[in-house]
């Protein structure tokens, strides 16, 4: 016994020996961090735990879970991921931003256009440095949006760029003033111009690839914070630049924490080691919100989820208005949003924040007695028809389910097939797929010309596979129009015209909801908006 | 005896790669890949095809093959098609964050499962083996997930004792006293996933080795329970344990796929899923391969440590 005492012993001692030099190795890891800017890092080692959220000494830290490593190659070009945008917008600023209400201006201050409506100028803001000192000028904003436009570099803004007719022009009028001229008239070219955030030029001047360089881990930026420390997958510490151009932030360090695991993240919220994090409304409803000093803000971020058919397979509109009238959308979003606040519900293909959605459409309440009219009307008494759905996807699979037994009771029979949401989309793409309706969602722009590639006939993106020219001609004129009130008369049409093909049904709008700790303030005025969640982090305060 | 060890060297050469093979072409049959996955309604058909061939999924399947094999030669795995990171720096941070949390507690796991083992199969059929035979069988049953979850419960939310997200609090890596207290949580999940198997493992081997006529023999000369437990049994239960090493190896990368994504430890694990949820394919034949060359590998060094051991085979090779 003792011998075998004594050689488990040894290997105890042997591990923790291979431990220890691991550990020293790990500090040493090029990877890990790029510390030339870790002001806070070395500063914050004191003895004890830092509680996220707390002033430790004099230093005030928001903890912002996130679910996904945006990795350390974040870039202006080519970077379109959640996460990956959610730290350019820390440490970048775009031009303006464009919101369902209105424009935000951050390095311009104003957009003027000419009358030909064809040459938009940009005035820039002359006060504005970039964080390591240099001025910001309208070079870099040349600069960026070339480099976007340039086929090679495959930026994820090229398509609203690069237009059959030709790309966007970009001149330098003068040092703070920048015109764009668009090849054809695109009444949504102000919104093409936004949220692309500017790169400075002395600093990626001589870089071939965005994507892998020396610069991306030292970001040099305009934004309110600046990035201080990556650690791969686990969290991205943002400290604040004093000389923001809108004002110094008040919270000196923001961190976004990687917790991949959704139980794991909703215990650390409740535990305090997190001071903000997203929510399904199924996982909010367990929480304990009240004893743990926590508030749900849920906000609109424009997403549509919605019910298509397959107009190849479904040719018979009454068939289709049959199973329209059966449904009843208010109990479907009920049952799996809970609660009223977490939700709209759109009547168009338009999200409901939209300053072009119109409720004057087909709205399709559920009518049982219609549903069966229309039903005979069709001819086929007892149809059975196949419904695809993202299995890994819970809304989906939930709605799936409702939409099912809704359907039973004007005779219709749905089969189920939950597949892998990349198949499912691979298979919508094509015409001649096996499913008669499916199930997505999409968050397109503020613009209604912005969701053209859905609607359109025989778009790559059009799932229904229908042949509306009315539709298309709709969407074409709308676009070239720029006179507000004459273009909201056209899209209102459009979508009456759209509710009436029964091809595309909007089942609800859900909203995001965030989980913050009630010691944060100022979410008001950082203002929540789509994908980055809050679109100035430096109005945030600690109570 | 060098003669075979080379001779298992050099059979297993062939097999890694195969394995390229194997995992190359099935990674191609997949029909889906991450720019599929990443593409939206907003991207036009040009701006995707041009991604695409950006990434070489253009080419034909030999050529991409070859230009695979000779990265995966020179060190070059690679770039990740969601975040473009490269794949040996991401792998270099994280295989040593998993190896510091697997290789101790598997090594913990192992030395408890040898003591527990035998004293298990020295008393077969008493209350100590019953229980500790109970406990491992009701151990494997336990999923490693729900334990975890079940600590974080107990002792991060409940109790607040310890921090249970990631490997050090921020800005504070170079600090010991947070590292271990982030530690426990996780090195306790793996030791108690490892353990059962073990244990299990052992207790059968010492009840074989307690069959067998040389234990009557010495029964019958009077050797006492001691005597008999470490002269003879343990040397021959201990043969087939310590092979079982070797086969431990693949675990240094996967081994706590689970337990490291449950507690956000950045390690291989979350890596690893994460890629194959979003089928950022470059990611996953990289570790496929990696560690299916490790039990290769793994499976020469317990054949090598076999031979080394035990006489009787170095006589046969």
């Amino acid at each position: 016994m003792k011998k075998t005492l004594k050689r488990s012993g040894l290997a105890l001692i042997s591990s923790l020996v291979i431990l220890g030099v691991l550990t020293a190795c790990g500090g040493k890891d090029p990877g890990a961090g790029n510390n030339t800017t870790a002001s806070g890092a070395g500063e914050t080692t004191k003895a004890g735990e830092t509680t996220a959220g707390t002033k430790t000494g004099s230093e005030s830290t928001f903890t912002y879970a996130i679910a996904g490593d945006p990795g350390a190659n974040v870039n202006v070009i080519t970077t379109s991921d959640r996460f990956g945008l959610m730290t350019l917008k820390m440490i970048y600023s775009p031009l303006y931003m464009y919101n369902a209400d209105g424009i935000n201006y951050f390095l311009a201050k104003s957009i003027d256009a000419s009358d030909d409506n064809l040459t938009y100028t940009v005035h820039l803001r002359d006060d504005v440095k970039w964080s390591d000192g240099e001025k910001f000028t309208a070079d870099d904003v040349v600069f960026t949006f070339e480099a976007m436009e340039k086929e090679e570099n495959v930026g994820w803004a090229y398509s609203q760029l690069v237009y059959p007719e030709g790309s966007v022009k970009v001149t330098k009028v003068d040092d703070y003033t920048v015109s764009f001229t668009m090849p054809v008239i695109n009444a949504a070219a102000e919104e093409m111009l936004s949220q692309i955030f500017i790169m400075p030029k002395h600093v990626y001047e001589n870089v071939t690839s965005f994507e892998n360089n020396e610069v991306n881990s030292k970001p040099v930026g305009t934004g309110p914070y600046v990035m201080s420390e990556y650690s791969a997958g686990s969290y991205v510490k943002f400290t604040k630049n004093e000389n923001y151009f809108l004002g110094a932030p008040s919270i000196d360090n923001i961190v976004y924490r990687i917790i991949e695991n959704e139980n794991t993240a909703k215990t650390a919220i409740q535990s305090g080691e997190v001071d903000a994090w997203i929510g399904t409304p199924a996982q909010v409803e367990q929480m304990d919100l009240k004893s743990n000093n926590l508030t749900v803000k849920p906000y609109q971020e424009g997403r549509v989820g919605y019910l298509m058919m397959n107009a190849k397979r479904m040719n018979d509109e009454n068939l289709r208005k049959a199973i329209l009238y059966a449904i009843d959308k208010k109990a479907i979003a009920d049952a799996i949003f809970l609660d009223a606040a977490n939700y709209d519900l759109p009547w168009s293909f338009m999200p409901p924040n939209s300053e072009f959605f119109t409720e004057d459409v087909e709205k399709y309440g559920q009518n049982l007695e219609k549903s069966k009219e229309f039903l005979a009307a069709s001819g086929n008494k007892a149809p059975e028809l196949t419904l695809a759905y993202s299995a890994t996807d819970s809304i989906q699979s939930t709605t799936a389910i409702l939409v099912q037994e809704q359907l039973q009771k004007v005779g219709i029979k749905v089969n189920l097939t939950g597949v892998d949401s990349t198949a499912l989309s691979q298979q919508m793409k094509k015409e001649d797929n096996s499913y008669d309706m499916y199930f997505g969602g999409y968050i397109m722009g503020i613009d209604p010309d912005t969701f053209t590639s859905l609607f359109e006939s025989g778009n790559s993106h059009n799932y229904m596979h229908y042949d509306y020219p009315e539709i298309d001609d709709l969407f074409s004129q709308g676009r070239k129009e720029t006179d507000k009130a004459k273009r909201k008369v056209i899209y209102t049409e459009l979508q009456k015209k759209l509710q009436d093909t029964a091809c595309f049904y909007p089942l609800y709008s859900n909203k995001r909801l965030l989980v913050v700790s009630d010691k944060i303030a100022g979410i008001e005025e950082a203002k929540l908006v789509p994908v980055y969640t809050f679109e100035d982090t430096s109005k945030l305060k600690l109570k | 005896m060098a003669k075979y060890i080379l001779k298992r060297i050099l059979t297993a050469i062939p097999m890694v790669l195969f394995i390229t093979i194997l995992c190359f072409t099935l990674m191609h049959f997949a029909p889906y890949d991450a720019i599929d996955a990443m593409t939206n309604p907003r991207m036009s058909q040009e701006t995707i095809n041009l991604i695409k061939a950006k990434y070489g999924f253009d080419q034909p399947l030999f050529i991409q093959y070859i230009r695979w094999l000779d990265g995966l030669m020179n060190g070059n795995y690679g770039y990740s098609i969601v975040t473009k990171q490269s794949i040996a720096a991401d792998l270099s941070v994280r295989i040593p964050n998993t190896i510091k949390l697997v290789l101790p507690a598997y090594f913990t796991a192992y030395s408890l499962a040898v003591v527990l083992g035998l004293l298990a199969g020295s008393r077969k059929n008493r209350a100590t083996d019953k229980l500790i035979d109970g406990f491992s069988s009701v151990g494997i049953a336990v999923p490693s997930f729900w334990f975890s979850m079940l600590l974080i419960f107990v002792f991060g939310y409940k109790l607040k004792l310890l921090p249970f997200v990631g490997m050090n609090s921020v800005g504070m890596e170079s600090s010991v006293v947070d590292f271990l207290r982030h530690y426990i949580m996780p090195f306790a999940t793996l030791v108690f996933t490892f353990l059962p198997a073990n244990i299990k493992f052992v207790r059968s081997s010492t009840l074989t080795q307690y069959s067998e006529d040389y234990v009557l023999v010495q029964q019958a000369f009077g050797a006492s329970r001691r005597e008999i437990m470490f002269k003879h049994v343990s040397k021959n239960v201990l043969l087939p344990v310590v092979t079982r090493l070797g086969m431990a190896l693949p675990l240094l990368v996967t081994g706590a796929i689970i337990t490291e994504t449950v507690f956000g430890w950045p390690g291989v694990g979350p890596y690893f899923i994460k890629a194959i949820q979003g089928l950022d394919y470059p990611i996953v034949m990289i570790i496929l391969v990696l560690s299916a060359t490790l039990v290769i590998i793994g499976n020469l060094l317990s054949d090598i440590l076999y031979c080394l051991i035990d006489p009787r085979i170095r006589e046969m090779g």
